[in-house]
C-alpha cells in the first residue's frame, strides 16, 4: 500500500525538549505519515525552543535559581520551585515546620486542580466542544483566585523559599478558599459527570490510543498516562515529602488505558485534590512562623549534592542540585515529566485516523500554549495545503472524510 | 446522538449576563496583598545594592540620587534602586531582603503600555526637593 501523503503538524506546544534541557517551553513538531486517513508512521521532532535554562541557573545564585526555575513551566512554577528548594535544603540541611509544609501542599495541589482542568477544557476544545471548554474555563478562574489569596498572583506563585513559605494564611483567607473550593467541587463533580455521559466525548474519546500496562512500563511513561494504564505510580504516595504523609489522598488508577480514561482519571485526580486542600485548610497546623527571614538564611552552601522528586499534574519531576561550595550551583539537572510522555509515545498514534492524533497528543497533557497550523502535503499532485489543527481534528474537508466530524 | 449533556447550562448561560469583567469599563476585583508595582522610599533606603544584587531577572539597576534632591544622610554613596518594571518579574525578592524594609508595594497591575516604565518618579517623589 503506497504511502499517498505526508502530513506535517508544526505544534505550538510548551513540552520540554532535549538531551539536556527538558524542562523548557518547546514547540513540537510531530510528523505524521498516512496512508488514507490511516497514520502509518508518527514522527516526534524537539528542540525548537531551547531556552538555556539549566545553564542560566548555573550561572546565578542559589537563591535566584529559586525563581529562575518557576519559570520552567508556567503551569506547573510551584512544584518546580518545590523540587528545588527541597534539594536545596537537603544540602543546608534545613527542616521547614509543619505549617510551612502544609502550606506547600496546599499551594501544589491547588495548581493541580487547575491544570487538570485546563488540560480537560483543552480537550473538550480539540473534539470542537467550544461551549464546555468556555465552562470550564470559567470555573476554572476560582482557582486561579485561591491561587492569588494564597500566594499573592494568579499563575507565578513564587511560593517557594528555603525553610518555608513566602506568605501565612489567616482566618478570612481560609474562609476565602473554603468557600471558592466548595463552589468548585460542585462544579468538578459535574463535568466529570458530562465526561462519563456526553455522546460527543465518548465517541471521540473512548478507545483511542490504548496503550497497554506493558507498553506504559516499557517506555517509562509516568502521571496520569501511567496511572490510566493501571500503573500505580505517584511520587507524593512513595516518597511522602512535605506533608503528603500526614494529608490523606488516594492515588486514583484506572484499568482502560485509552484517552477517556486519561481524562476521567485528572477529574477524579482533581476531586482527591479538592478534599486534601479542604482537609489542609481545616487541620492547618500551627507550630510556629512557616515564613522565613529571609535576610537571615544562610548565605553559603556546602559542598553537597541532592536528588528531589515531586509528582507535579503531569508525572514525575526530579531535579539534581549540585552544589561545590561556590556561591552558585555546580549543576542543576532538570527532568520533567512530558520529556517522557510525549518522545516515548508516538508508536500509540499508529493505526488511528488522522482526527484522532490531536486527541492523543492532548491526552498526554502536553502543556499546549497555542495551537499551530498543520501542514498536508499530497505526494501524488505535490500539493500543499496548510490547515489548523482544530480543523483537522473535525474533518480536515476533502483531505479526511467527514466520518469524524461532529 | 442523544442531546448534549450540557443543553441546560448553555441555555442558562444564553440568558444570564456575560462572565467576562468588561476590564476597561470596569475595574477587575483583585487582592490587596497581590503582588503589583512596587517602589523603593528613599526616606529609608541606605543604597546597599542588595535588592540590585539579588533580583533574579537583573531588573534593578542602581542610580545616582539627581542633585537636585536632598539625599537622606543614611544614604552615604547616594544610590537608589531603579526597578524597570517591564523586566521585573514580581517575585517580590527585592522586598523580602531589603534590610531597612524600604520598599513600599501596592498592589497595581494596570502596568499595560508602549514605553519602558521605570519607578525613579515614584521614588524620588518620596524624597523632599532642594530649595533655593
Amino acid at each position: 500500500m503506497a504511502i499517498t501523503k505526508i502530513i506535517e503538524i508544526p505544534y505550538s506546544l510548551e513540552i520540554p525538549v532535549g538531551p539536556q534541557h527538558p524542562a523548557l517551553h518547546e514547540p513540537l513538531l510531530l510528523k505524521v505519515y498516512a496512508d488514507g486517513e490511516e497514520v502509518v508512521k508518527v514522527e516526534v521532532y524537539t528542540g525548537y525552543n531551547h531556552r538555556g535554562i539549566e545553564k542560566l541557573a548555573e550561572r546565578n545564585s542559589f537563591y535566584r535559581d529559586i525563581f529562575i526555575v518557576g519559570r520552567v513551566c508556567g503551569i506547573c512554577n510551584t512544584v518546580h520551585a518545590n523540587c528545588y528548594v527541597r534539594a536545596l535544603e537537603q544540602i543546608l540541611g534545613i527542616e521547614p515546620n509543619n505549617r510551612a509544609k502544609y502550606l506547600r501542599v496546599l499551594a501544589m495541589e491547588l495548581e493541580r486542580i487547575h491544570s487538570h482542568m485546563l488540560i480537560n477544557a483543552v480537550m473538550a476544545e480539540i473534539i470542537g466542544f467550544e461551549s464546555l471548554f468556555m465552562n470550564i474555563m470559567l470555573d476554572r478562574e476560582r482557582i486561579m483566585k485561591a491561587k492569588e489569596i494564597l500566594t499573592g498572583n494568579r499563575v507565578l506563585a513564587d511560593y517557594m523559599m528555603v525553610g518555608g513559605v513566602r506568605r501565612d494564611i489567616n482566618d478570612e483567607k481560609k474562609n476565602k478558599l473554603l468557600k471558592l473550593l466548595n463552589k468548585t467541587e460542585e462544579r468538578v463533580k459535574y463535568y466529570k459527570q458530562v465526561f462519563m455521559e456526553d455522546d460527543t466525548i465518548l465517541k471521540r474519546l473512548v478507545d483511542v490510543g490504548i496503550i497497554t500496562k506493558t507498553d506504559v512500563l516499557k517506555y517509562s511513561l509516568i502521571g496520569p498516562p501511567a496511572r490510566a494504564s493501571g500503573v500505580k505510580i505517584d511520587a507524593r504516595a512513595s516518597d511522602k515529602y512535605d506533608a503528603y504523609d500526614e494529608v490523606p489522598f488516594n492515588v486514583v488508577v484506572k484499568k482502560e488505558g485509552d484517552s477517556w480514561a486519561r481524562m476521567i482519571l485528572r477529574w477524579d485526580e482533581a476531586l482527591e485534590s479538592i478534599n486534601m486542600c479542604k482537609y489542609i485548610l481545616e487541620n492547618l497546623p500551627s507550630d510556629g512562623n512557616p515564613v522565613p527571614d529571609e535576610k537571615r538564611l544562610p548565605r553559603r552552601f556546602p559542598p553537597g549534592e541532592a536528588f528531589t522528586r515531586v509528582e507535579a499534574p503531569r508525572g514525575e519531576l526530579t531535579y539534581y542540585v549540585m552544589s561545590d561550595g561556590k556561591p552558585m550551583p555546580y549543576r542543576v539537572k532538570i527532568r520533567t515529566p512530558s520529556f517522557n510522555n510525549i518522545i516515548n509515545t508516538a508508536n500509540v498514534y499508529l493505526g488511528h485516523s488522522i482526527a484522532d492524533v490531536p486527541v492523543i497528543l492532548v491526552s498526554w497533557d502536553p502543556c499546549i500554549s497555542c495551537m499551530e497550523r498543520i501542514t498536508v502535503l499530497d505526494l501524488t499532485t505535490g500539493e500543499r495545503k496548510r490547515m489548523h489543527l482544530k480543523e483537522l481534528a473535525r474533518g480536515g474537508r476533502k483531505w479526511v472524510s467527514p466520518r469524524y466530524s461532529i | 446522538m442523544g442531546k448534549p449533556k450540557i443543553l441546560d447550562l448553555i441555555l442558562r448561560n444564553l440568558l444570564s449576563k456575560p462572565s467576562t469583567i468588561e476590564y476597561p469599563k470596569k475595574e477587575t476585583v483583585i487582592e490587596p496583598d497581590a503582588r503589583g508595582r512596587h517602589y523603593a522610599d528613599l526616606n529609608k533606603c541606605i543604597g546597599c545594592s542588595l535588592c540590585s544584587i539579588e533580583c533574579p531577572a537583573d531588573a534593578i539597576k542602581m542610580t545616582p540620587i539627581p542633585p537636585e534632591y536632598e539625599a537622606p544622610k543614611r544614604n552615604p554613596r547616594k544610590l537608589y534602586p531603579v526597578i524597570n518594571y517591564l523586566r521585573c518579574i514580581y517575585c517580590y525578592r527585592c522586598i523580602a531582603v531589603c534590610p531597612t524594609n524600604a520598599y513600599v508595594s501596592t498592589n497595581e497591575y494596570r502596568l499595560a503600555t508602549t514605553e519602558t516604565i521605570y519607578s525613579d518618579m515614584l521614588s524620588l517623589s518620596t524624597l523632599p526637593k532642594k530649595t533655593g
